[in-house]
């Protein structure tokens, strides 16, 4: 593992308000190499979002307490100013959101909203910006940009929407994109286009990509190597094909089941039961940490419960956190 | 059991009489100048006993042709016919209609009414249509028990209590109150987590069985209505553009649409990557469709007049039908 672009360790971020606290994140470790895309699996409440967006330091700072090392590009992300951030977000790292609506500006146009990036931190002109925009907006293939730079968000349909906010991700080259469930809101024949747009980009400009999703489809479409979360810790990380083909884990096992698929007609579909820990802290304290998979799990036992099993590397680069992994092949 | 509410309406035309008959709906919305043709002539049939699915995309016309369905909105042409009889004035009553016809919504939290406890919104429509409290209390512990939810721990609990997954139970289970026919799931599972929809897509083929239901199910996600839809039915800019069994649909779709929409889902293997999407361009606005074929702008294989002559219905095997010129030429 080569950690020169983005490097993570022991991160835990927890969310704390007067009358509770949520541990969201409870000790992640990855790294990311240049021109690397990895994809962060996991199901509502996983921490998946929360991880991508401490990378940026965009949880809302009042409530959050973040714990380990995150380094991006050299860049200390836990330690910097609310000044230096200003300086590593957009140009360092950038984000595309899941809803284009929400996260551009309903009252400034396309053109306007890319112009201000890179203004702001390349100094551009404003003749300057608006070429730099066209670009952009030629990169992200949006068709006749010229018209489209003098467009509002409400003016566009959801699949431009999407390409808009890309271009200004990209307006000030990142090096590293973070993507949290981009293509989630979008119709299944705009998703495609998207997804390959996503992967031609990262390509050409050589930029590591962290893409958060819910959804094995979109992972197997364009990860290099694939992390499952599950109750805020990493529980399988390894090569797509690895982690697609050979799941080690329950939980990735369970999931790769349960998500429908071609052929499974007339089938029952392996669930899993019961629903994902709270993580709220319980009135009593936390309870001792063990293998927060284990009460949903077929194959625990009494060893599970003693300690959180560690992320075991006995298979290379392909790694799972259980006492009890076997090596499955689950069909996709 | 003497009380006719606690058993479903009988069967009046036979198994080979459609449960559900569609002709030629329209919903039209706005004025002139800009009409929004949401729902342009659509027509199709539910058998007793199966699944039909309905595919499409945003504006494509899937879900107001399910509120039409179900009344609560106004048609602006066309007729609802349920087991032989015209629905609506001079026909069925809707009071009756929608004792047999029950729907399923996206989003659970919207759809139950945050004051009611669940026990109270499951027994709302079987109080109302005069079941007395004793029999509905009966009745609402058999419909969570009969949905996987144990009666005694849910029956006083709100709905921000619940899961997501448990909510949409409890939404299905308050769709199965009053023993109805005919089920419209519009996009049932889209806002759940994939070990919770597997759930609820298990619990919802074991109930068909158990009350001996129809389901019109509504999805984006064409794997989902693989599973579970008998037969599926694409609509593109509020028109049918395909129809037919499961298997031949996906196994040889006749219309482009289709065959582009099959080709968009996700390989699931990284070997099988696509380079190129099957489609380019978002689904048009349905204020001022396309003329002619309205697929013709995006298709790949467009020809000659397609511009100009709306392609009919055509079939292309047994119960497998298109809207598309080649389809009639072939």
């Amino acid at each position: 593992m080569s950690g020169d672009l983005v490097k993570v360790r022991d991160l835990a971020v927890r969310f704390v308000s007067r009358d509770r606290t949520v541990h969201a994140v409870r000790g992640v470790d990855f790294d990311l190499a240049a021109g690397e895309v990895l994809c962060i699996l996991g199901e509502s409440g996983s921490g998946k979002s929360v991880t991508l967006r401490a990378l940026m330091r965009l949880n809302p700072a009042a409530r959050t307490l973040m714990e380990g090392t995150v380094q991006v590009a050299g860049r200390d992300v836990v330690a910097a100013s609310e000044r230096e951030m200003e300086e590593i977000r957009g140009s360092l790292v950038s984000m595309v959101f899941q809803e284009p609506m929400t996260a551009l500006d309903p009252v400034f146009t396309i053109g306007q909203q890319i112009g201000e990036t890179v203004m702001r931190h390349e100094g551009l002109s404003k003749a300057e910006a608006r070429k730099r925009a066209l670009e952009l907006l030629d990169l992200v293939q949006i068709p006749s940009a010229e018209r489209r730079l003098a467009a509002y968000p409400h003016e566009l349909s959801g699949g431009l929407r999407q390409r808009a906010m890309i271009a200004i991700a990209l307006s000030c080259r990142p090096k590293l994109l973070l993507a949290d469930e981009p293509t989630t809101a979008l119709d299944a024949t705009v998703q495609i286009q998207i997804l390959l747009l996503l992967r031609r980009l990262q390509q050409e400009l050589g930029m590591g990509v962290i893409f958060v999703t819910h959804d094995l489809g979109v992972a197997g479409e364009i990860a290099d190597r694939i992390a499952v979360m599950y109750a805020g810790r990493f529980v399988e990380e390894g090569s797509v094909r690895e982690v697609m083909r050979k799941a080690r884990h329950p939980y990735t096992q369970g999931l790769l089941g349960a998500t429908v698929h071609e052929g499974m007609r007339g089938k029952r579909l392996v669930t899993i039961a019961g629903a994902p820990p709270n993580l709220e802290t319980p009135p009593g304290g936390m309870p001792p940490d063990i293998c927060a998979f284990a009460p949903r799990c077929e194959r625990a036992d009494a060893a599970c419960e003693q300690g959180v099993p560690a992320l075991d590397g006995a298979f290379g680069t392909h790694r799972a956190r259980c006492i009890h992994q076997i090596a499955e092949a689950v069909t996709c | 059991m003497a009380d006719p509410l606690l058993d479903p309406v009988p069967d009046l035309g036979g198994p080979a009489q459609p449960l559900l008959l569609v002709q030629n709906l329209s919903r039209h919305f706005g004025k002139k100048g800009s009409v929004v043709r949401a729902v342009d002539g659509v027509s199709f049939a539910v058998k007793k006993g199966e699944t039909l699915g309905i595919v499409g995309e945003s504006g494509c016309g899937k879900s107001t042709t399910s509120r039409l369905i179900m009344g609560l909105i106004e048609p602006s042409g066309g007729e609802v016919i349920f087991d032989g009889e015209h629905v609506g004035p001079g026909g069925m009553p809707l009071s009756v209609y929608r004792r047999q016809v029950q729907m399923v919504f996206q989003d659970s939290y919207a759809s139950l009414n945050p004051r009611l406890t669940i026990g109270e919104s499951i027994g709302f429509a079987p109080r109302v249509h005069g079941l007395s409290r004793e029999a509905t209390d009966a009745r609402v512990r058999d419909l969570l028990a009969a949905v996987g939810l144990a009666p005694d721990q849910f029956a006083r609990r709100y709905p921000h209590e619940l899961s997501g997954g448990q909510r949409q139970r409890v939404n299905i289970a308050r769709a199965l109150a009053l023993r109805p026919r005919l089920i419209i799931l519009d996009e049932p599972v889209s806002a759940l987590d994939k070990s919770v929809e597997a759930q609820v897509l298990n619990l919802l083929v074991d109930l068909k069985a158990e009350f001996d239901l129809s389901y019109l199910f509504i999805s984006h996600d064409l794997n989902v209505v693989q599973f579970i839809a008998d037969r599926v039915l694409v609509m593109y800019l509020g028109q049918v553009v395909e129809i037919g069994p499961v298997e031949a649909l996906y196994r040889e779709a006749a219309h482009p649409y289709t065959a582009a929409l099959l080709a968009s889902r996700p390989s699931m293997d990284p070997d099988l990557r696509r380079t190129t999407p099957p489609l380019t361009g978002d689904p048009p606005n349905p204020v001022n469709p396309p003329s002619g074929c309205r697929f013709h702008p995006r298709c790949a294989v467009v020809q000659r007049g397609c511009d100009i002559h709306v392609p009919p219905l055509a079939d292309v095997s047994s119960g497998h039908l298109a809207a598309c010129v080649r389809v009639g030429a072939a």
